[in-house]
């Protein structure tokens, strides 16, 4: 175990430089002056800004200094955009509300895409499974624009029962949580359908059966248990999903989250503000994933065995 | 089961739980009056904002020598209780009230505004307005000296404080708008004692200032409100500063700044949470304006601004080198008809750069009406009869619709030019900050352009066309407008100054063209007028947070 969690950290630290490396250069291939604004500053003006921001000398410079930087003093530097603020400050601010909503969003889509599953598995061919299949369908295909605005009319604007936006009361969460968990929790549904199907034809619950366990013993003990391994691999991906597709669900409903931040530091040429998002964003999917991994050897034994 | 599902579940609730409780706003009492941007604030040093929703929060904040009168926008007095001019018009006494105080209780002095100057002149402070205070004499040696690394003495520059009460400013030129100009960010003054925690030195007499020194509590203000909290992409709150001088005057007890999308933060005014949108959300303005204009609402403030839509011709690329072309191209287009089906908007067109009856005792020139007869025949006298052997003209504009819907204008001039002229025009649209790049590198034959005065003088439009703007984005050089506008700097009387400034704005609109003035933008307010105070939608559409209030 030991040796299996050394090896994946070892792989993740040659991912995020690889990351690192490649973002940093091709912001500096892409067009735009991060200085040239509204007003055109001077000559001048743009040469000490340069200066601030290390851009003024070779790039390879700037390359080594801002990795530098950030593994000796942990410092992600000053942001372009918002000269009193530095990344890290921007960081803190808006990771904690898109990690609250990809956190909400992620128990929701497993909870409801468990539950899905295991009721289309249940009544295997019936009204009830082929209505859930659609509905898992039409999950995954809509895009999150189109869902966020019909949730907003429906519930914000007609019904007036939920806010259409902003951050801070519970209330204003819900409709953001659950545009953001419906594809996912579409796909759970699917795996777990299919995972329950297999489970459920498996020897160990013919057993079970002989045996004379009551039919909700089983479901739950045997079935469900067994069957939910593979949404546990999926967790990983599916954190990294949500972190990183959050951006149009901010975006729709007005949540001051890093996916919003994110997206208007590369319009501005914001280069620190989209390097460090993009390193955090990267530390953040290579830790779940580690810890999706662990999980996974953690709860199956045949993967510990291995 | 226990083992699978349970662990995930009780670890996701958790993380929920905290990162909502950290990112949770702070619970207030007070009922803000809630202010909404469409972009963030970006910074509160008045000496590095450059956008609006900065300044309108600096207004709030600070006082300057001058502020603005809520009604005309002209300077009256703010930190300086009156004044005396000498009659070259080069001297400016100030004389500061006694009873102005920091939001910490520390009186406002004439040392406050020598530091911020000298600040502000520093070439580290990378202030992008600097050369507002190239006014002073002297200001503008002594910042070149300084970025040259060659040594400075801030007494060179024209502003000396003789007692706590008294500035004397002396200019390099006569400036007749110099007063509104001490009402704006880069004249305010700032607080020694507050920034010096901050101070950073580089170990080459460089001195900087740790952002942190504006993040509340740190900030410390001298105007009608003070900053209590800043949280990032969320919110600025406001009280009002206790020791203001005119504290008695201000009404409102909390104001709260926010930046959403337009169009949600439409849905949000109108669910409640918002009370003043400081824009008219661009996809709906033609139909909110109707709806206004048939009795249905009456929220709608939607006034002309002090900014102008205009294209730029690249003066130094064939064929548009020759004025008959620019012209030419200037003739063929029906300015009415972009504004009536194009913008769909109360706009009003133009045929000249600066924004006409704003400036008080500036009269602009007639420029140009269309005539297409005209403009086949400036064309075919420049070598392109009926527009043969035109070659297809490079049209660069922004992607993001910020002032107007740049693309479906273009797209009309496009059929304009067709049709009329048989010119062929590629419209290329790119992001805001690439099109800035290739705007200021010439890379391009057309583009389109906006502009926002500063302040209330030609200037503001008319120095964007002299040859020695290194921000010349039309590249134009002419020997005629560059010694009009020399001629203007040293002019006394205002009367004959603006006189000559008519005259070169007449080259440009009449003769030259290095841009084709196209409509003269307005924009909005929304609120309720039976709710909401104090608000004057003016032509510089500054808000001014010192007189808004609630109505009850």
């Amino acid at each position: 175990m030991l040796g299996f969690i050394f090896n994946r950290v070892l792989q993740s630290i040659i991912v995020i430089w690889a990351v690192y490396t490649c973002t940093f250069w091709l912001l500096m291939a892409a067009p735009g002056d991060p200085f040239v604004g509204e007003k055109n500053p001077s000559p001048q003006v743009i040469r000490e800004l340069q200066v601030r921001y290390d851009l003024d000398k070779p790039l390879y410079y700037a390359y080594a200094k801002y990795a530098w930087n950030v593994v000796r003093h942990g410092d992600l530097g000053p942001t372009i955009s918002y000269p009193d603020w530095t990344v890290a400050q921007v960081i803190s601010g808006t990771l904690p509300v898109s990690v609250a909503l990809g956190a909400l969003a992620l128990l929701l889509a497993l909870w409801m895409g468990i539950a899905a599953g295991m009721i289309g598995a249940r009544f295997h061919g019936g009204g009830l499974d082929l209505g859930l299949s659609v509905a898992t369908l039409l999950g995954i295909s809509l895009p999150n624009f189109v869902i966020g605005s019909a949730l907003l009319m429906i519930f914000s604007v007609d019904l007036t029962w939920l806010p259409s936006g902003g951050w801070g009361t519970f209330n204003q969460l819900i409709l953001p949580a659950f545009t953001l968990a419906l594809p996912f929790t579409a796909y759970i549904a699917r795996l777990m359908r299919s995972s329950a199907l297999d489970v459920r034809r498996a020897d160990f619950v013919r057993t079970a059966r002989a045996k004379g366990a009551g039919e909700a013993r089983i479901e739950m003990r045997h079935i469900l248990a067994n069957a939910s391994i593979p949404i546990l691999a999926y967790l990983g991906p599916a954190m990294a999903g949500i972190l990183t597709g959050s951006f149009v669900v901010e975006k729709i409903f007005a949540v001051p989250g890093m996916g919003d931040l994110f997206i208007n530091a590369c319009l501005d040429k914001d280069i620190p503000v989209v390097l460090g998002t993009t390193l955090v964003y990267t530390v953040l999917l290579v830790i779940l994933n580690l810890l999706a991994d662990i999980a996974c050897a953690w709860a199956d034994p045949r993967i510990r065995l291995q | 089961m226990k083992r699978t599902l349970l662990l995930p579940s009780v670890l996701l609730i958790v993380i929920a739980a905290v990162a909502f409780r950290i990112s949770q706003p702070a619970g207030q009492t007070i009922q803000p009056i809630v202010f909404c941007n469409t972009g963030q604030v970006h910074t509160m040093d008045p000496q590095q904002m450059t956008w609006i929703q900065d300044i309108d929060t600096a207004l709030g904040l600070w006082e300057g020598l001058c502020q603005y009168d809520p009604h005309t926008m002209q300077p009256i007095p703010g930190t300086a209780l009156s004044w005396d001019i000498s009659p070259d018009q080069l001297t400016y006494t100030f004389h500061l009230r006694h009873d102005a105080r920091w939001s910490n209780g520390d009186p406002v002095t004439s040392a406050d505004f020598m530091f911020a100057w000298r600040r502000i002149l520093q070439p580290a402070t990378a202030s992008e307005y600097v050369n507002m205070l190239f006014h002073l004499s002297g200001a503008r040696d002594y910042y070149n000296a300084l970025a040259a690394g060659k040594s400075a003495s801030f007494s060179s520059v024209g502003a000396k404080a003789p007692d706590p009460w008294t500035i004397v400013v002396h200019l390099a030129q006569p400036c007749s708008y110099f007063l509104g100009l001490t009402a704006f960010p880069p004249y305010f003054p700032l607080n020694q004692k507050a920034m010096q925690p901050f101070m950073q030195h580089d170990g080459e007499g460089t001195i900087t200032y740790d952002p942190l020194w504006t993040h509340p509590p740190n900030l410390v203000s001298n105007g009608a409100y003070q900053l209590v909290d800043w949280k990032f992409h969320q919110y600025l709150d406001l009280t009002p500063n206790p020791f203001y001088w005119d504290h008695k005057n201000v009404h409102c007890a909390r104001i709260q700044i926010v930046s959403k999308d337009p169009n949600i933060a439409f849905l949000a005014y109108h669910t409640g949470v918002i009370d003043v949108l400081s824009f008219v959300p661009p996809d709906f303005t033609y139909q909110l304006l109707q709806q206004q204009e048939q009795g249905q609402r009456d929220d709608i403030h939607y006034v002309p601004v002090f900014g102008t839509y205009f294209y730029y011709f690249n003066c130094r690329h064939k064929p548009l080198n020759d004025p008959r072309v620019r012209e030419a191209l200037d003739l063929a287009v029906d300015k009415q008809k972009i504004v009536q089906d194009v913008l769909r908007l109360p706009d009003k067109p133009l045929n000249v750069l600066v924004p006409p009856n704003m400036i008080s005792g500036y009269q602009s020139p007639a420029g140009l009406s269309m005539n297409v007869a005209l403009a086949r025949q400036l064309l075919a006298q420049a070598g392109y009869p009926d527009g043969h052997n035109f070659p297809t003209l490079t049209f660069l504009t922004n992607s993001e619709a910020t002032a107007a819907p740049h693309a479906r204008i273009a797209q009309a001039i496009q059929a304009m030019w067709k049709s009329e002229l048989n010119v062929n025009i590629n419209i290329e649209q790119m992001e805001s900050k690439v099109f800035r790049q290739e705007t200021l590198n010439g890379n391009y034959d057309v583009a389109s352009g906006d502009w926002y005065g500063d302040y209330l003088d030609p200037t503001t439009w008319l120095d964007l066309f002299r040859s020695e703007n290194p921000n010349n984005i039309a590249r134009f050089s002419n020997t005629q407008f560059d010694s009009l506008m020399l001629r203007s700097d040293g002019q006394i009387d205002p009367a004959a100054r603006m006189a000559t400034l008519n005259q070169a704005e007449t080259v440009l609109v009449q003769e030259q063209l290095p841009a084709m003035p196209l409509f003269q933008m307005s924009d909005g307010l929304i609120y309720d007028p039976e709710k909401i105070g104090g608000i004057d939608p003016n032509i510089r559409f500054l808000t001014l947070f010192k007189y808004m209030h609630w109505i009850n």
